[in-house]
């Protein structure tokens, strides 16, 4: 009965992934608001040259994609960053992503940082450890923005964000996101059009903070169903009981809904005690760059 | 009567820096004016950009700006729809729309309707308009102008059209959003506005100009799609969407005289009819009066609904 109920998932792009359909967008007009987006965002602030982290896996694989498009390939610094445990696949794939797009890049093995600071430390749990990777990337990445001259441009998606799989000012730290609305699942058909290697599309997604981590199985959740679960939670604004009825187990309805719930504090600015007349965030708002904001306006 | 030349300046306006969308308004107007344009048309806060917020206040002009002057300065010979922050002499912040002609503003409508609901926040910063109005212009026929969300309400173009206004103008900065692949042209906001946009042209038998932004401000992308609909729902033109351009479309004026003997709406639209009904719903509503098409027990101003509490009493019954 439940089965009969779920909307019909097509494999998209001779079988390279799975696209539910309600999920489906038209990549020409996205890609053209991402790149007027990334271009946008860089002239208003007064810059011409970006720089990410390049992690070999398919989300920064897109914005690098996307961004070189935007800026030309000579303004963008990939950032690949492997602890000692990462996977060797990682720093292959984004090294074949740096040849694609021929853009300069830097490699910064970050194992003396976190070793470092956890010597001694060996009740220092998996989480810890992971986060902290994700900090001294961000660390890494910003110190390097200053040398390139250029912004640090975001990579996690729609998914990750919902349900708080991100590190706070860790792979969250960004000057701007062009693929914070994608889905996981729309990340995958944006890459197959914009022509990221099928290998990064195809590989099972992984933070790659331990060997033979993937995020389905952390997770227990398969993207496609946890996109859909979101799109018409989220977007779509159905109720607990109404996700059910679409044919969702109520279990995941309810695990979901709490990650969700549990993750809206990494999604937004932190609070600001209210004192005065005029605080931040509240009652004085202005766009995050304008007249004289720029660095070179 | 005549043929008509619309320039529409698909822009990208720079947020907050006024003297350089002033600067770009003047370039666009010389440059329609060299292809021969009667009438340039520039999208909802194009001389400010949108997304203002606080700023609102600091690029806010007075009608009798020495920098609207020099612009109206520009439009000798031509006529011209610009957008731009207004403070009224008692200094509140209007969305507001100007028909200029042969140096003076002819014309302003302040936006009536401000969005405040989804990713819009208008009515925090700017105070609503409360006067719609159709306006003659030295091009021969009456002009009705709106901004944006003004479109998305019934009664506009139709007070419009009903005022004597034979071109309605809509000047926006729509924000491009919802992608699905499902929608007719890949956008769903797209698909929307020209759905209301053909059918408004249909319904009042006018010629419908629509002039969308291009550009980026913080988070929103602006889609453009600038059109002109002919006074029988057909699209003339249509912009690409998000390049900046300026595009001109010639329009037959005696196309809405043909649309409206053929298919006369307008003649036969009952006003006083509206008039008094709506009068019957205010005061209905607003708890004035009776309700008198309501079921018993239902509150005022729900009129032939049923209270929840009601209905869920009539169906365990």
């Amino acid at each position: 009965m439940a089965a009969q109920k779920r909307a019909a998932t097509a494999l998209a792009n001779g079988g390279l992934f799975e696209l539910p359909d309600e999920l489906a967008i038209d990549t020409d007009v996205a890609r053209r608001v991402i790149v007027g987006f990334i271009r946008g965002q860089l002239r208003q602030a007064g810059f011409e040259r970006a720089l990410l982290a390049l992690s070999g896996g398919i989300d920064s694989a897109l914005v690098a994609f996307l961004t070189a498009e935007a800026v030309g390939p000579e303004r963008l610094l990939a950032v690949l960053m492997p602890y000692r445990t990462s996977s060797p696949d990682s720093r292959q794939d984004a090294e074949a992503v740096v040849a694609a797009l021929g853009c300069p890049s830097k490699l910064v093995d970050i194992s003396p940082m976190v070793d470092g600071y956890f010597a001694g430390a060996s009740d220092a749990s998996e989480v810890q450890r992971g986060n902290f990777m994700a900090r001294m990337r961000m660390a890494v990445v910003y110190d390097n923005s200053v040398a390139w001259g250029g912004l640090v441009v975001g990579t996690g998606n729609k998914t990750e964000t919902l349900i708080g799989y991100t590190t706070l000012w860790g792979d969250s730290a960004c000057a701007f996101n062009p693929i914070g609305d994608l889905y996981k699942s729309q990340v995958r058909q944006m890459a197959a059009a914009v022509g990221v290697p099928e290998r990064i599309i195809r590989k099972a997604p992984s933070a790659d903070l331990w060997p033979g981590q993937t995020d389905e199985s952390e997770g227990e959740f398969s993207y496609p169903e946890l996109d859909r679960l979101l799109y018409w939670m989220v977007d779509k604004r159905r109720a607990p009981d109404e996700l059910v009825s679409l044919g969702f187990e109520p279990s995941m309805v309810e695990r979901v809904r709490r990650m969700v719930a549990g993750a809206e504090f990494k999604r937004q600015v932190p609070p600001i005690a209210k004192l005065g007349p005029r605080t931040a965030g509240i009652d004085y708002l202005y766009p995050r760059r304008r007249p004289g904001s720029a660095r070179r306006s | 009567m005549a043929s008509l030349r619309i320039a529409l300046a698909q822009i990208a306006p720079r947020l907050g820096f006024l003297e350089e969308n002033l600067a770009r308004h003047r370039e666009l107007l010389a440059e329609a004016r060299d292809a021969g344009a009667d009438l340039v048309v520039f999208p909802e806060l194009g001389l400010t950009g949108y997304l203002l917020q606080d700023l609102a206040a600091e690029v806010a002009m007075r009608l009798d700006d020495p920098r609207l002057a020099a612009l109206a300065a520009e439009t000798t010979g031509l006529s011209a729809v610009v957008s731009f922050v207004e403070e009224s002499a008692d200094h509140r912040l209007f969305i507001s729309a100007a028909l200029i002609e042969d140096g003076a503003i002819r014309h302003v409508h302040r936006k009536v309707y401000l969005p405040t609901y989804g990713l819009f926040d208008e009515r925090r910063f700017f105070a609503p308009g409360d006067v719609i109005r159709a306006a003659p212009s030295r091009l021969g026929v009456g002009l009705g102008l709106a901004v944006c969300e003004d479109f998305w309400h019934l009664a506009v173009p139709q007070l419009l059209a009903l005022d004597g206004a034979q071109v309605l103008v809509n000047v926006s900065s729509s924000p491009g959003r919802d992608l699905a692949a499902v929608n007719e042209v890949g956008l769903g906001t797209a698909t929307s506005w020209r759905t209301l946009m053909r059918t408004y042209a249909q319904l009042t038998t006018s010629l419908v100009v629509f002039c969308n932004r291009v550009g980026v401000d913080e988070s929103i992308s602006f889609w453009g799609g600038s059109e002109v609909i002919a006074p029988s729902g057909r699209p003339l033109f249509s912009a690409p969407f998000y390049d900046e351009g300026l595009f001109t479309v010639d329009v037959d004026l005696a196309d809405i005289r043909r649309e409206r003997i053929e298919l006369p709406l307008l003649r036969d639209e009952r006003p006083e009819l509206q008039a008094r009904e709506l009068a019957r719903v205010i005061a209905e509503r607003a708890g004035m009066s009776l309700d008198s098409t309501a079921e018993d027990g239902s509150s005022p101003g729900l009129d032939v609904a049923f209270e929840p509490s009601r209905r869920e009493r009539a169906g365990s019954q």
